[in-house]
């Protein structure tokens, strides 16, 4: 099994924050899935963000400082994420993230061991709403 | 659309399938909108460098595709949770087709669970994944 320190687990390694937000990046991204829900696409006191807006903020930084380089492979690809939605993401918003690494574990399969380092992405607003908590699943390979 | 009441849901229910084809453009227009603007996901020759077969639609365009698919149906905010799995590339310049079904309700909250699939034309599972919708 990996064995990681369990003080990388838990603790925030990143805080950044984003913004302000502007109705033209939602629209944007908004429209690029093909959303045409007027909350969504038309400029207003109604608009937000998409659900999935979230995703374009992430931490500067993949892992902590002090992270052990010998779980990370030479190979890497985004395995999947899992999102709770909070508050949505509106037109002025600042968006602060801290990154904190949730999880690391191993599975084996056909092509040999894989290692999956599971980083948390909390986010907030400027007036401490949460706003989203994603947890990005990434996949290694030797 | 109006989205159906609570009580109008049955578990097995599907949800309306989409199938969506994605052009190199919408996949480079993901790309730009979402601040992942990287080679792999723009153009072909970036992406054969990485050792792609070509370029690639990011993950998170998945995610986000789902999530409409969702609020198309429970309308829009409905979605509290989405969780997914990346199994496969998604390729540009093809059909992918997203199906949804009810696997659960929870009467407490008034919101139920769901089965999602992204399948490519030719039927192999792409990213699954499951998610919450709330529902009035």
């Amino acid at each position: 099994m990996s064995q990681v320190d369990p003080k990388h687990l838990g603790r925030v390694f990143d805080e950044a924050e984003f913004g302000p937000v502007s109705a033209d990046e939602i629209v944007a991204y908004s429209r690029s899935l093909g959303e045409t829900a007027p909350c969504y696409v038309e400029p207003g006191p109604e608009l937000r963000g998409h659900p999935t807006y979230c995703v374009r903020f992430r931490s500067r930084k993949g892992f902590p400082d002090d992270f052990p380089t010998h779980l990370l492979g030479r190979m890497s690809f985004d395995a999947g994420k899992d999102i709770e939605f909070g508050t949505p993401i509106r037109p002025g918003d600042m968006v602060r993230v801290t990154s904190s690494v949730h999880e690391v574990y191993e599975k084996t399969g056909r092509t040999g061991t894989m290692t999956f380092v599971v980083v948390r992405f909390a986010m907030t607003n400027q007036r401490g709403d949460h706003l989203a908590t994603i947890d990005n699943r990434m996949m290694f390979r030797p | 659309m109006t989205p159906p009441r609570f009580d109008a849901v049955e578990e097995g229910d599907d949800l309306a399938p989409w199938d969506r084809f994605l052009a190199k453009d919408d996949v480079r227009a993901y790309a730009h909108a979402s601040g992942s603007a990287f080679p792999r996901f723009t153009d072909d020759a970036g992406a054969r460098k990485e050792g792609l077969p070509g370029m690639i639609a990011p993950g998170n365009m998945s995610v986000g595709l789902f999530a409409a698919m969702l609020e198309r149906w429970g309308g829009p905010g409905s979605v509290s949770r989405l969780g997914t799995t990346f199994r496969g590339l998604v390729l540009p310049d093809r059909t992918v087709r997203l199906r949804a079904v009810v696997t659960q309700k929870n009467e407490r909250t008034r919101s139920v669970e769901v089965d999602l699939w992204m399948e490519s034309d030719d039927g192999e599972r792409l990213v699954i994944g499951t998610a919450t919708v709330n529902l009035a």
